[in-house]
């Protein structure tokens, strides 16, 4: 069977990627850092900087009053137009940016009003850093673009526009994994599939809970996902046991066939329809390839368990992350009754917040 | 002349110990210049190298402060060899701070250096001088207030860490005034008026009685000390220092990181405790040494009697903190503590009273040394916080502040309220150690937890992007509860969430003798929480009372300050006798 049968060729993917390329090529406005999203090498992530830069204890605290203030000043009104932060979480945020700004955050805390003229190592310039938290709270311009990266698991993975930032719900996949590798050791030395693996997050994850011959191929379409996950794979040294892939789903692994251990994604899963009133940071700022899954949400659901069918050895595991409850109870319907027999225990698991969220099933 | 001249042959005959030198040294108690003849003396006889590293560093020290007059007194009395061992320090440290003031010539009438070094050193070789000191000279300038702010914090850090880590409690043996008291002096003119005022009037000051006195309290301290190294049971700590010091050496010590660890810990703790019990010996034979020179000779030596009265005073301070870290024998207490500040009920007041609290606890952290941080705090709407987390990493935290743990009261009138009206609010606060990851070898079955995840509502997953992880654990049979936020992965918070949970429930075991988790009771943990433990009254009076143990003070501004410590040591003793009488 020809792969590039199963290759997505619907007319919405086309359009998703006209719709990324456009956002993507489109500069950030008042951005001075602004190392073109299209550009070959990722960004560095500020808390990788060399501290380069330094600021006075006063003017530090300048910044961050200032800061604290503007977040202080959207109170409630981000939460009320479309569920985005309120202040709280905005001065967590603050709190992080410094985190990461600072060679050495303590000094913040260590030194009194008595030493403003204490200089502090930065690993931006003041300057940026007024820019940057401007971005954060006039365009909403999400968290981790600005630091540039998530804290994920127990892992910091670099991101930045183009590719979706990881989601905690999306940590419980890992667990997910490890669950059934410790039922079939079998798997644990087997090769791993992530499909539209973004960061790379999935990938480092589970390799890390693989054994010493488990192996993961990560894919992506976009050139930016790819090189933020080769990115993310060399900082944490692992580039001998995953090996990152541009294209679209399966094209990459052609020559797989029946041979794959277990198979993951994120895959976009967003009903267009709902794109347009999503979060600000969200919908204006993370990738539309990453996030629109066409009319129903189902369209790259459907074809990855079409694929996995394909793919997966016996025994071979599979877990999606849906949009809730219903995308998972069509997902289970669907192989139960197109892939008769293809399956056995068809799982539907909850995330923490109680919403079904991962289909998972086995292989027959 | 002649008094002083037979008080420095005096001294040279007894030629005391280099030990001694420096606890003088420390203590400022005798005149540089006199040091730094006795150094000179020493120095003919042995070598100047024999002195310790960190002696020369502390004479290079007090030589910064006073510097042209001591390298006059180097070059009179022409010792090449200190001056050339003293010189690139001296250098080096006058080019970092800023520059001495150019101090009058300030020796006292009574006393002149070169008379008295001259009596018992070679003639002066002045081509030194003009070679060596021409720049001192010139680049003396009036000082910045800045600098003497910046100054004793710089050295007092640069020397603190070793006492603070032996002792949980600072300023214990060495008293660190040196340095403190120094640039306060030094901007009065006299430089060398502070410490020069004993020496010069002898007589007035120290009258018979006031010898029998400091002897009675040298024989009481003396006792103490033997007291206390009786009851510490110096024997049985050197019998488990050789115990520990032989299983340390063994071939298979390292197979097993953690007991290895736990070990090494245990070994430095014992040492810690015996270098203390004998350093309080030291001090009292030295308080005792002068007592009994001035009996062997006719005239009192007030210097000497004042220095014997310092010691005894920080001493019996050492002592009583001492005492008070024999209470905290807890299991637990020589952990670092977690600190958790709740608002009670009543909006921005109770908001302000838990800011009010943070800010103490974080103080009283400062004052402690202990490394302090405010790992996690929400906002109030208007102002103050709703809940705060404090971590607080050093020896006997938790033990100090297991007995914070409850209801703070504050009545004051409030400053939200256009009419001021007398208002009372409350703030819970919660302590738990801060364990280390391994310590925590305890299980909790899976199903006893409820794991609760704070999420943004809707559809969550790819249509969310909040940062808020925020992890809520409860122990189901206890009704425990810990909430973490602070971390930035959920998974994060989780696995510091389940340790603080652990850590807790650790304590209540203790606290219920249960020797494990699963025979705490839930009950009593429930009716124990919320207990009000002490009333911050701001209106119509100042005072602030611990419910517990009584003890109250007006000063509330000094306690808002972070002035604990008498409301903890109060609690600590009311403790231990609570437990004496069971």
């Amino acid at each position: 069977m020809n792969l590039a049968i199963l290759a997505r060729s619907s007319p919405l993917f086309t359009t998703s990627r006209i719709l990324h390329r456009s956002i993507a090529s489109k500069p950030f406005s008042c951005c001075s850092i602004s190392n073109s999203p299209i550009s070959i090498n990722p960004k560095t992530p500020l808390f990788l900087r060399p501290p380069t830069f330094s600021a006075t204890l006063s003017d530090l605290q300048k910044w961050q009053n200032w800061a604290k203030s503007i977040a202080s000043s959207v109170k409630s009104s981000f939460t009320d137009s479309d569920n985005g932060p309120n202040s709280n979480d905005l001065h967590r945020e603050l709190n992080w940016l410094i985190e990461d700004a600072l060679e050495n955050p303590q000094s913040l805390l260590t030194h009194n009003e008595f030493e403003i003229d204490y200089v502090l190592r930065l690993r931006a310039d003041l300057d940026e850093l007024y820019l940057l938290w401007k971005q954060r709270i006039e365009k909403r311009r999400p968290f981790q673009y600005v630091v540039g990266c998530e804290h994920w698991r127990d892992l910091v993975v670099s991101v930045e526009e183009g590719v979706l930032i990881p989601r905690p719900e999306t940590e419980l996949m890992v667990d997910l994994v490890d669950d059934v590798i410790k039922e079939n050791e079998d798997l644990k030395e087997g090769l791993w599939v992530d499909l539209g693996t973004g960061s790379g997050a999935i990938a480092i994850g589970i390799v890390r809970i693989l054994g010493d011959f488990g192996r993961v191929i990560a894919t992506d379409l976009s050139h930016v996902a790819v090189q933020v996950a080769s990115f993310n794979v060399n900082r944490y040294n692992l580039q001998d046991k995953i090996s990152v892939k541009q294209g679209s789903w399966f094209e990459p692994l052609s020559g797989f066939e029946g041979r794959v251990a277990g198979l993951v994604s994120n895959p976009p899963y967003i009903p267009s329809g709902h794109v347009s009133g999503l979060q600000a940071e969200v919908g204006r700022h993370e990738p539309i390839l990453a996030l629109d899954g066409g009319e129903d949400g189902m369209a790259d659901l459907l074809h990855l368990c079409n694929g996995a069918a394909l793919m997966l050895k016996s025994g071979g595991f599979f877990a999606f992350e849906t949009n809730g409850e219903d995308q998972c109870r069509f997902l289970v319907d669907h192989m139960e009754t197109i892939h008769n027999g293809s399956f056995h225990n068809l799982e539907i698991i909850p995330d923490f917040a109680g919403i079904q969220r991962f289909v998972t099933g086995i292989r027959s | 002349m002649s008094r002083s001249t037979s008080r420095l042959h005096y001294l040279s005959a007894y030629r005391p110990p280099i030990a001694f030198l420096q606890m003088k040294l420390h203590s400022l108690a005798f005149h540089p210049q006199i040091l730094f003849a006795i150094i000179v003396t020493h120095a003919s006889q042995r070598t100047i190298h024999d002195l310790s590293n960190d002696f020369v560093w502390r004479i290079s020290e007090l030589l910064i402060l006073d510097s042209r007059d001591l390298c006059d007194l180097a070059d009179d009395i022409g010792h090449v060899a200190t001056r050339t061992l003293l010189m690139p320090k001296i250098l080096r440290s006058k080019a970092s701070i800023a520059l001495s003031p150019s101090p009058a010539p300030s020796l006292s009438p009574s006393f002149t250096m070169e008379s008295v070094v001259h009596s018992f050193v070679s003639p002066p070789d002045h081509w030194l001088r003009s070679q060596f000191f021409p720049p001192m000279r010139t680049t003396a300038v009036s000082p910045l207030p800045i600098a003497y702010r910046s100054l004793p914090s710089s050295l007092c850090y640069a020397e603190k860490p070793t006492i603070a880590a032996a002792f949980p409690y600072s300023n214990s043996v060495f008293p660190l005034s040196t340095s403190i008291s120094l640039p306060s002096s030094c901007r009065s003119k006299a430089l060398f008026a502070t410490p020069d005022a004993g020496v010069s009037s002898e007589t007035s000051v120290w009258a018979m009685q006031d010898f029998y006195t400091l002897r009675k309290e040298v024989e009481a301290t003396s006792q103490r000390v033997k007291d206390i190294r009786e009851s510490a049971g110096l024997e049985q700590l050197g019998e488990e220092l050789a115990k520990l010091e032989t299983a340390a050496a063994s071939d298979s010590f390292w197979d097993d990181r953690t007991s290895a660890q736990q070990t090494l810990m245990a070994l430095t703790d014992v040492k810690d405790k015996i270098n203390l019990l004998k350093e309080f010996q030291a001090q009292v034979d030295d308080a005792e040494t002068i007592v009994n020179l001035t009996e062997e000779m006719d005239s009192t030596d007030t210097a000497l009697l004042e220095e014997a009265a310092n010691i005894v005073k920080e001493l019996n301070k050492a002592l009583d903190k001492f005492e008070l870290s024999q209470l905290l024998s807890g299991p637990y207490d020589k952990e670092g503590a977690v600190i958790n500040i709740t608002a009670g009920a009543g909006g921005t007041d109770a908001q302000d009273w838990a800011d009010m609290l943070l800010r103490m606890y974080v103080r009283w952290g400062e004052r402690q040394r202990y490394k302090t941080r405010v790992v996690e705090k929400s906002m109030g709407e208007e102002a103050g916080i709703k809940s705060a987390t404090i971590e607080l990493e050093g020896r006997y935290a938790f033990g100090y502040l297991s007995g914070e743990k409850g209801t703070h009261r504050i009545v004051r009138q409030s400053p939200f309220n256009a009419k001021g009206l007398r208002q009372t609010s409350f703030s819970g606060v919660e302590v738990m150690p801060l364990l280390p990851e391994d310590s925590l070898n305890v299980e909790i079955p899976e199903e006893d937890l409820q794991i609760g995840f704070s999420r943004a509502g809707g559809s969550g997953g790819q249509n969310v992007n909040k940062v808020e992880t925020a992890v809520r654990i409860t122990h189901i049979p206890t009704g425990v509860t810990v909430r973490c936020t602070e971390e930035r992965s959920q998974l994060a918070n989780k696995i510091k969430a389940l340790s603080r949970l652990k850590a807790k429930l650790l304590v209540i075991a203790v606290e219920q003798r249960a020797s494990e988790i699963k025979q705490i009771r839930g009950d009593a943990v429930k009716a124990d929480w919320g207990q009000q433990i002490r009333n911050y009254v701001f209106h119509p009076y100042k005072l602030v009372k611990d419910v517990r143990t009584g003890h109250e003070t007006t000063d509330i501004t000094s306690v808002m300050d972070g002035e604990l410590d008498p409301f903890i040591k109060a609690y600590l003793r009311y403790k231990y006798s609570e437990s004496m009488a069971n």
